[in-house]
């Protein structure tokens, strides 16, 4: 009897967190390295009135488009792009974070760190540090750091085998228990950066649909209404 | 509706970005000054669902769990410290900085500020000042009767005075370099000031290791480039925009939800 105001709810709550993932997306267009994130429904079957089964649709999770984002030149000498699946390693207070972001800076002591401080590792789990009085950075392509006073180490590129086992945990960083393996076929490109992987167009169009679908579902659910009352009203006048 | 205030954050960003836009634009034509550019990053994501929780009593777990970020950040508004380029001005006291390091002048509060902007004058003593009069370190004074002043590659200042045939030696501008360029706080006026985060100042004479070469008569241009200063606005300004468009279909969606019978 409730079925279709309940499947209806059930669309609307769905598209409801549907919008906040879209927005997010949007409002991280110029974030650097950001993933654009899509939101995965499934249909939930259940037993209505008569046995008759009822679907309902389910959030099911949100998946990670980890396509390639756009490279674009800065031509600072520490952003560094990836091309590939890999990752650059970065210790926390929380421990190590892994990241796509490759805005880093030096700080006072010479340690190559991130926008929020934290130092970037090098191969071998170190901190990647190069000479305070080091000019001339230059960095290859498979992440070895050169300066004026010589080799300073390699950035540390790992990738994973499941991507998916990585969990954004914000400031463009990402953190799994899983173990990272070596990526020697990521290319590290000194003086990009990998610009976020948000399509306008298609998060816009995403958008208009869920505005419309909201509204159907809503139509359904004022329909329904005006037909229970209909039916109370017709009912309820026994002659 | 959550999507409203990660919009927000959303147009706060892209705010912030037109302004750090505006102000390269604005300095385009400013003495060494050094473009920046805002960076941003994605905010705290709520769980609603957690990857990797269980699914069934089998021991079967869930591959990706219904994450929702809430929006976006600004980290750091990012000095990129390019060269210049070098401009011809056959002014005497004009000298450009090839390479890395500051110019050192002294602050009327005795500390002492850096800066890339060598557009130099005389004071009413001889003294080599910045355009506002600050003494550059370690402080020149050019003599009376000097005919011409040159500042040769390696920073060494030389008067030749009339009525001699030798040119007399004035003394040395020393540049200083840091480990985190970057770090160095603007103060305004084309000064930076040392910070924890820049690092100490490492002093040193001009065209010696790790250190530029100094350029007389040439000033360095700011490193505005307004082709990509101008793209940017126009990106800046369409997320805006789609952030903006974001609020406006929540907002729709809402007032349906108001008037759900």
């Amino acid at each position: 009897m409730q079925a279709a105001a309940y499947i209806a709810l059930s669309s609307q709550m769905a598209l409801h967190r549907q919008i906040d993932v879209v927005a997010n997306n949007l409002a991280n267009s110029s974030t650097p390295a950001f993933k654009a994130e899509r939101m995965l429904f499934a249909e939930y079957l259940n037993r209505g009135a008569a046995n008759q089964p009822v679907s309902l649709v389910q959030d099911l999770g949100t998946v990670r488009d980890t396509k390639q984002g756009p490279i674009t030149r800065t031509g600072n000498p520490l952003d560094f792009a990836l091309q590939g699946d890999g990752y650059l390693q970065v210790q926390t207070p929380l421990g190590t974070r892994y990241t796509r972001n490759g805005r880093f800076q030096l700080d006072g002591t010479g340690q190559v760190v991130t926008a929020q401080g934290y130092p970037v590792l090098a191969e071998g789990g170190q901190p990647l540090a190069v000479p305070t009085d080091a000019t001339d950075i230059t960095v290859t392509r498979d992440g070895t750091v050169t300066t004026s006073q010589g080799e300073s180490g390699r950035l540390a590129v790992v990738r994973f085998p499941n991507e998916r086992d990585l969990v954004p945990a914000a400031g463009g960083l990402y953190v799994t228990e899983a173990t990272p393996v070596a990526a020697p076929e990521t290319v590290v490109q000194q003086g990009m950066i990998e610009e976020s992987n948000v399509e306008p167009v298609i998060e816009m169009t995403r958008m208009m649909n869920i505005a419309h679908n909201f509204s159907f579902a809503k139509d359904l659910g004022d329909s329904e209404s005006d037909r229970t009352r209909s039916a109370i009203d017709k009912l309820g006048k026994v002659s | 509706m959550r999507s409203m205030d990660i919009a927000a954050t959303g147009m706060l960003a892209q705010q912030l970005n037109v302004e750090v836009i505006s102000n390269n634009i604005a300095n385009l034509n400013t003495t060494g000054f050094k473009r920046q550019r805002a960076e941003f990053q994605d905010l705290l994501y709520q769980n609603q669902r957690r990857p990797g929780a269980a699914s069934s009593d089998q021991g079967t777990i869930v591959p990706v769990g219904v994450q929702v970020g809430i929006g976006v950040k600004a980290a750091a508004v990012y000095r990129i410290t390019e060269q210049g380029n070098l401009l011809k001005t056959d002014n005497t006291l004009d000298v450009a900085i090839q390479g890395k390091g500051f110019f050192q002048i002294k602050q009327p509060d005795g500390t002492t500020a850096y800066t890339r902007a060598g557009s130099f004058q005389m004071s009413n003593t001889g003294e080599i000042v910045t355009a506002d009069g600050l003494v550059v370190n370690p402080g020149l004074t050019i003599p009376a009767d000097t005919i011409q002043v040159s500042v040769n590659a390696s920073g060494q200042v030389l008067a030749q005075v009339s009525g001699q045939t030798q040119t007399q030696t004035v003394g040395q501008l020393e540049l200083a370099t840091f480990p985190n360029e970057a770090g160095l706080l603007n103060v305004g006026n084309n000064l930076l000031v040392e910070t924890a985060a820049s690092g100490s100042p490492v002093q040193g004479a001009p065209a010696t290791v790790g250190f530029g070469t100094l350029q007389q008569g040439f000033l360095e241009t700011s490193n505005v480039n307004v082709v990509s200063e101008i793209t940017n606005l126009i990106t800046a300004q369409r997320a805006y925009e789609m952030n903006s468009k974001v609020i406006q279909v929540s907002d729709q969606m809402s007032s349906s939800l108001n008037s759900f019978r």
